[in-house]
């Protein structure tokens, strides 16, 4: 072993590999802030140079653009509001409202710390004890899942800010957008009405871009032209001055205000490892269920929603801490339990490694030294996030008449270039209409994503649940499901509780 | 300040004019080839990293030399594939805009999905690989072998329960055909893909689940899974101690496979060029450890014994369809 981590050693630190890294976190970085793109399409677009660079290379460059991109997407999230990647969706709520305050640069410093945070614990964990935490996955079947689903839409009211009505009709629409296409269980179609085009259902991608990008869009545009009495202008012009005054100098996270969202970040980092080792669960799962769990814990629960950092801080962390973990099954059983995860499995195979417990054993000096870049690249993007943040910040408080526009452009063309579908685009332009109604009538949009994200699976676990098992009973058959039935419900009362002593 | 900011609105903007004309400005490969110098698109209903796109990915790296433009695979994978097969249907018939895929998108979606094709409308060039589809389980599952799970059932019917990707798929229709042959049941549970099924037959939620060979090789020769059978003619390459249904005494055999496929209008002249350059290419020594290296197991086919692989398989899948009721 002493050798073989020598040998990693020797060729994780190979000046190649670590500006393979740098030129991969770079790569991820700016791909995933902008909207529509992601991180995965660059690895999947990459996965063919894997036939001609040295494994450790390669494995660096991948392993750049993934943790690059997964906290581009927070960028684009901050910034522009448009959550880069699924899993940037929980951190866009409270990022991009605190961009709006003109605090864009202390959002993105604490997503950038966050992440990292998340990140390099979910690497250790993979690193130490990717068995037995594999193991504990294995033990989530349909039953399992379902409670997990219920579990974090239950947490819900933590997105809805004393609308839980509205938050519960918005989350309702998404599970019920959600099962446009396909039947994951009877291959009937569902709410195609006629049109093959949506036979596979709407993609996450253009729902998310367009509810939040093309929507606001939409209603920045309105409140120009409906910028009537001089009380609207006046206030318009002082809220631009926000923009064309705004000093990044001046809005800096100085690490000790970062170390007092210690707790948020851990709730995070804890929830984004535990389910991102879960086959199929996502990064947008994990996220929103760690910012669900901090708003529950947090002493500052009212913040929110509000642009609050505790938000931005357990999100992004939940988001990130998903990066190794997701490894775990793939590692372990060679099963991989996320998109992500597939897209290694297909390079781990094109260096001809079988994903599997067995290449670690048979290939110990590339996964030994997969283990140490995956460490170290978490510094470099630490490193290359301090260099471009002030950049991004500046863009951020661009003027939203000049910003706008551009970002609406990146994201009908990322989100073609994702899929080369027309159908995502329209699906883009409609979720964007949609997410205007929504705005207009005060519901939050948030709710919407999580029933979006959380339906397909919740509904698939559940049919699955009752076929195997054919008695809704079955539901309740096993302890771990049990569990979060039980802390959903004693969380729920907790809260209940306290609110009514605060009154 | 006020420069800066519109040094950075200058640069947003040629980035959003760059991301849209860039690609138009692209090279489009160069060479005497009678197709001329325009790139070949080789589409796949999929999304990217899968094993069509690893697969296709090997003529993108070696095709070129033989058969003149520059090779491109594009993943479209909306509407469930349907619209990159509409895609090349729409496109136009001069050979440089191909269709990879297996059966699903082409042969059951013609039959199950409201199409404005017809099987005829295709045409295979050729034939990359066969996939045969095989039935597995944990190896601490009391079946072990095709006998004991059709005894189980028999004894006691619908009590195995069948974990599959995509209700119709290349996975669950050779089980359905199984089911049609013995007349037995088992309870069909669909999942979201491969990974998803080996997690659930690991974690002792099903029983059984069916995937292709590749998938679980590894896991089958270190002891964590057991192979039954493979629904094929032969046994498969990796699995070689795995029987088929056949020599088990069930006359059941559906292998999947992955083609080129061209429209029919395509010139006949054009579709044997590109079938002669792409077997050239695939026959290289830098194919061929490329396509071992990813445990693509391309055997390439011709024309025209894809061809009749193609009709046999829209006869199977059209009378499993009807007789489960699906289609008229």
């Amino acid at each position: 072993m002493l050798e073989a981590l020598t040998d990693a050693l020797s060729l994780a630190l190979d000046p190649s590999v670590l500006m393979f890294v740098a030129l991969g976190i770079l790569l991820g970085i700016t791909l995933g802030a902008i909207p529509g793109l992601s991180g995965d399409m660059a690895i999947a677009l990459l996965l063919p140079t894997v036939f001609y660079l040295e494994p450790a290379s390669a494995l660096g460059l991948l392993v750049g653009i993934y943790k690059g991109g997964m906290f581009g997407g927070s960028i684009s999230g901050i910034t522009f509001g448009v959550p880069g990647t699924p899993g940037a969706a929980a951190t866009t709520i409270d990022g991009y409202q605190a961009k709006l305050k003109g605090k864009p640069n202390r959002a993105l410093h604490t997503a950038l710390y966050s992440s990292v945070a998340g990140d390099t614990s979910s690497d250790l964990i993979l690193i130490f004890i990717a068995l037995p935490l594999a193991a504990v996955a294995l033990k989530f079947g349909p039953v399992e899942f379902f409670a997990l689903y219920a579990f974090s839409l239950l947490l819900i009211s933590a997105l809805t800010r004393g609308q839980l009505a509205k938050g519960v009709a918005a989350c309702a629409l998404g599970i019920l957008l959600s099962m446009i296409g396909r039947d994951p269980i009877g291959g009937s179609l569902r709410m195609t009405f006629g049109m093959p085009e949506l036979a596979g259902g709407l993609s996450l991608i253009p729902v998310l871009v367009g509810i939040f990008a093309v929507s606001e869009l939409i209603v920045q545009v309105s409140k120009a032209w409906a910028a009537k009495s001089r009380a609207i202008v006046e206030d318009a012009k002082e809220k631009s001055k926000m923009f064309s005054d705004y000093d990044a100098a001046a809005d800096k996270l100085p690490f000790r205000d970062f170390l007092k969202l210690w707790k948020a970040t851990a709730i995070g980092t804890g929830t984004g490892t535990l389910i991102g080792a879960l086959p199929g669960a996502g990064s947008s799962l994990a996220a929103f269920i760690s910012y669900g769990l901090a708003h529950r814990f947090s002493r500052n629960g009212d913040e929110f929603g509000k642009g609050s950092m505790e938000g931005v801080a357990s999100a992004e962390a939940g988001n990130s801490a998903t990066s190794g973990s997701t490894l775990i099954p793939l590692f372990a059983f060679g099963i991989p339990g996320s998109a992500t995860a597939a897209l290694f499995g297909a390079a781990f195979i094109l260096m001809g490694m079988s994903p599997g417990p067995t290449m670690v054993r048979d290939h110990s000096d590339v996964i030994y030294a997969l283990f140490i870049i995956l460490i170290y690249a978490n510094l470099v993007n630490l490193l290359m996030g301090k260099v471009l943040l002030p950049y991004y910040s500046k863009m951020s408080m661009v003027q939203p008449r000049i910003l706008l526009p551009i970002v609406f452009c990146l994201a009908i063309f990322g989100t073609y270039a994702a899929g080369n579908s027309l159908i995502d685009v329209w699906v883009l332009l409609g979720a964007g209409l949609l997410g205007v109604v929504l705005r207009l009538y005060g519901f939050p949009l948030a709710p919407l994503i999580l029933g979006f994200i959380v339906g397909p699976g919740a509904e698939r676990a559940l049919r699955q649940s009752l076929l195997i098992g054919g008695e809704w009973s079955y539901l309740f058959s096993s302890p771990i499901a049990i569990g979060f039935y039980a802390t959903a419900l004693g969380l729920i009362l907790l809260f209940t509780l306290l609110l009514r002593n605060k009154a | 300040m006020m420069m800066q900011r519109k040094g950075l609105v200058v640069a947003l903007t040629a980035a959003t004019l760059g991301a849209a004309v860039g690609p138009a400005m692209g090279s489009e490969g160069n060479g005497d080839s009678p197709l001329g110098n325009s790139p070949i698109r080789l589409v796949i209903p999929f999304g990217p990293g899968g094993g069509s796109d690893m697969t296709a990915r090997v003529l993108t790296a070696t095709a070129p030399e033989f058969c003149g433009p520059r090779i491109d695979v594009v993943s479209m994978s909306g509407a469930a594939g349907l619209e990159a097969v509409n895609y090349v249907m729409n496109a136009e018939s001069d050979g440089h805009t191909l269709l990879v895929t297996d059966y699903g998108p082409i042969v059951t979606s013609g039959y199950v999905d409201d199409v404005e094709w017809s099987h005829d409308d295709w045409d295979p060039v050729m034939l990359f690989t066969e996939w045969l589809p095989t039935v597995y389980t944990r190896a601490d599952h009391d079946i072990d072998s095709i006998e004991d799970w059709v005894a189980q059932l028999e004894a006691e019917p619908n009590s195995v329960t069948f974990a599959h990707a995509a209700p119709l798929g290349i996975v669950h229709l050779p089980l359905i055909l199984f089911e049609m042959e013995t007349g037995l049941e088992n309870r069909h549970i669909p999942t979201s893909g491969g990974g998803e099924t080996r997690s659930m037959v690991m974690g002792g939620h099903v029983d059984l689940g069916m995937t292709l060979p590749a998938s679980i090789a590894a896991e089958v020769e270190n002891g964590t899974l057991k192979a039954l059978g493979t629904f094929a003619d032969e046994r498969a390459d990796v699995l070689p101690d795995v029987p088929t249904f056949k020599e088990a005494g069930y006359d059941v055999s559906l292998p999947a496979w992955l083609m080129i496929f061209a429209k029919d209008d395509v010139p006949q002249e054009t579709k044997a060029f590109l079938q002669d350059c792409f077997m050239e290419a695939l026959a290289t020594p830098t194919a061929v450890s490329m396509s071992d290296r990813t445990n693509a197991g391309i055997d390439p086919r011709g024309m025209e014994a894809s061809a009749d692989l193609y009709r046999n398989t829209v006869e199977v899948v059209g009378n499993i369809l009807r007789e489960i009721g699906e289609i008229d």
